[in-house]
């Protein structure tokens, strides 16, 4: 093997092992929504080895996705080259994966930000789509806590209004 | 500098007062015990804005009305009290004062009574003219490319939504935080409305994109986009992160390739479903002073569909997108 193949194969492994170490989930999907990536996130995630998910549709896979409803998500990404974004506020989560941390985590689920960005093959055409999963469980936990901590708060100003605003009257 | 003369005989109150003004408003604030040492302030000039209580010993409210109308002295009033009787609400009125808060005071109401009167905005005007123009060959530069991404944005949600697409004319303006207010109050005053805001980045520029809906849309949003089931809440928030991601998505794609560059879009945040303006705008009020705005305004041909795209970009972004446009000032 010359040097300049072994860098390459050297560069193309590190990349491999980034793609499968990051903390994100990555999966890409082609027009068919069969898919052809599937990284070390979602592998642990899922329970679901590449070798096992590779070229089946994600529908199959997930009967949980609701198929018309990811379909029309993923159009204008396909035909637009636009990204398209789900929330956790919108769904909670698009593939029921368990709470990162299954003993101290309040949640059984893991909230999911979602990201759908086309990959642009060499002839300009978008072919494949890169799914990506974030895992945004604690930034839900806390916003849902925040919530009820401001209607409490709320209620209590009430109260506290109702008893003080007499007194002020007076004043005037 | 805009003076704003503070009339009440409690301290605890001239305090609460004083604290109701907007942050953002640069104003000198001066203090008066009763009325008598108002009439004096005034005099000297300092009360451009008088903010007045009416029960207060030596000289009451009314009689400080009644001096201002009587001596012609130039002030704007507004009465702060506790007495709501309607009655004293109609005689402060035909004593000439603007409006008339009821204590306590909340600087919610407080500030919304300055946007309505325009009084911040006067200040703005006459203090700082400079801020508000912007270079007009640079504004046509912007509004021209904003132009262009329109065009092919709308063409794209043409195809992709059956739809004809009425373009809007971009307004191009360097704003400052409280103007943004009066720039979205038209909506307010018809409408609640739903917001997302996005933020994007690309090399040296970074900015975010407002998406506003008015809630009198979602019915025929969702018939534009196919959707048989009923519009609750939940179904509410899928129809304007669709919408949003076409509009905010093919706008900026359309922007960051004539500026040949990339911009990686930040998670959407939803601001809130029927809110008013004002309270989307106040959660992120201070953290930024002046931008430039780029505001679209969409309507669809048949169709009761009103959405406002605003993009903002920091004031260190435009140099970076001068730059990068500066090819099209060329002769």
């Amino acid at each position: 093997m010359t040097d300049e193949a072994l860098n390459d194969l050297t560069e193309f492994h590190w990349m491999m092992d980034m793609l499968q170490t990051v903390d994100v989930g990555l999966v890409v999907l082609n027009r068919e929504f069969e898919i052809n990536l599937w990284n070390g996130f979602m592998e642990s995630h899922s329970g679901l080895l590449p070798s096992q998910v590779r070229g089946k549709s994600l529908f199959a896979l997930f009967p949980e996705v609701n198929e018309a409803w990811f379909r029309n998500k993923a159009r204008p990404v396909f035909e637009l080259k636009n990204r398209a974004f789900i929330i956790w506020e919108q769904r909670p989560f698009l593939l029921r994966f368990p709470n990162y941390r299954p003993i101290t985590g309040t949640e059984d689920y893991m909230y999911q930000n979602i990201t759908l960005s086309p990959l642009v093959s060499t002839t300009g055409k978008v072919e494949n789509i890169c799914m990506m999963i974030y895992d945004v469980t604690d930034v839900a936990v806390g916003k849902k806590v925040l919530e009820s901590t401001q209607v409490i708060l709320s209620e209590l100003n009430e109260k506290v209004a109702e008893k003080t605003v007499p007194a002020n009257r007076v004043n005037d | 500098m805009y003076s704003v003369l503070i009339c009440d005989d409690s301290l605890v109150a001239r305090k609460q007062v004083a604290k109701c003004l907007p942050e953002d408003w640069e104003v000198a604030v001066h203090f008066a015990k009763h009325g008598e040492e108002a009439i004096a302030a005034l005099k000297e000039g300092k009360g451009q804005l008088l903010l007045l209580d009416l029960n207060m010993p030596v000289m009451d409210g009314y009689q400080v009305l009644e001096t201002i109308q009587a001596q012609g002295l130039k002030t704007t009033v507004i009465v702060i009290s506790g007495d709501i009787q309607p009655e004293a609400h109609e005689r402060v009125k035909r004593l000439g004062a603007l409006d008339f808060i009821e204590k306590p005071i909340k600087p919610a109401t407080f500030e919304k009574l300055l946007v309505k009167h325009r009084i911040t905005q006067n200040q703005q005007e006459q203090d700082k003219p400079e801020l508000a123009s912007l270079d007009p060959e640079i504004r046509d530069i912007y509004q021209e490319i904003t132009n262009i991404a329109m065009g092919q944005a709308g063409d794209h949600l043409a195809r992709i939504l059956n739809v004809f697409v009425k373009l809007p004319i971009p307004n191009v303006n360097l704003i400052e935080a409280s103007e943004l207010h009066m720039m979205l109050q038209d909506i307010e005053d018809k409408d609640t409305v739903s917001g997302i805001c996005q933020g994007f980045v690309g090399p040296g520029i970074c900015g975010e994109a407002l998406f506003i809906l008015s809630d009198s849309s979602f019915n025929d949003v969702a018939k534009i986009l196919n959707i048989s089931e009923e519009v609750d809440d939940q179904m509410q928030l899928e129809l304007l992160m669709d919408a949003a991601n076409i509009l905010i998505g093919t706008c900026l794609n359309g922007l960051a390739s004539q500026l040949d560059m990339h911009f990686s879009q930040g998670h959407p945040e939803v601001l809130g479903q029927h809110r008013n303006i004002t309270e989307l705008i106040n959660i992120n009020k201070t953290r930024w002073r002046r931008t430039l705005a780029i505001e679209l305004s969409y309507g669809l041909e048949g169709y009761q569909v009103h959405c406002d795209l605003v993009l903002l970009v920091t004031e260190e972004s435009m140099e970076t997108m001068n730059n990068k446009l500066s090819h099209l000032l060329e002769d």
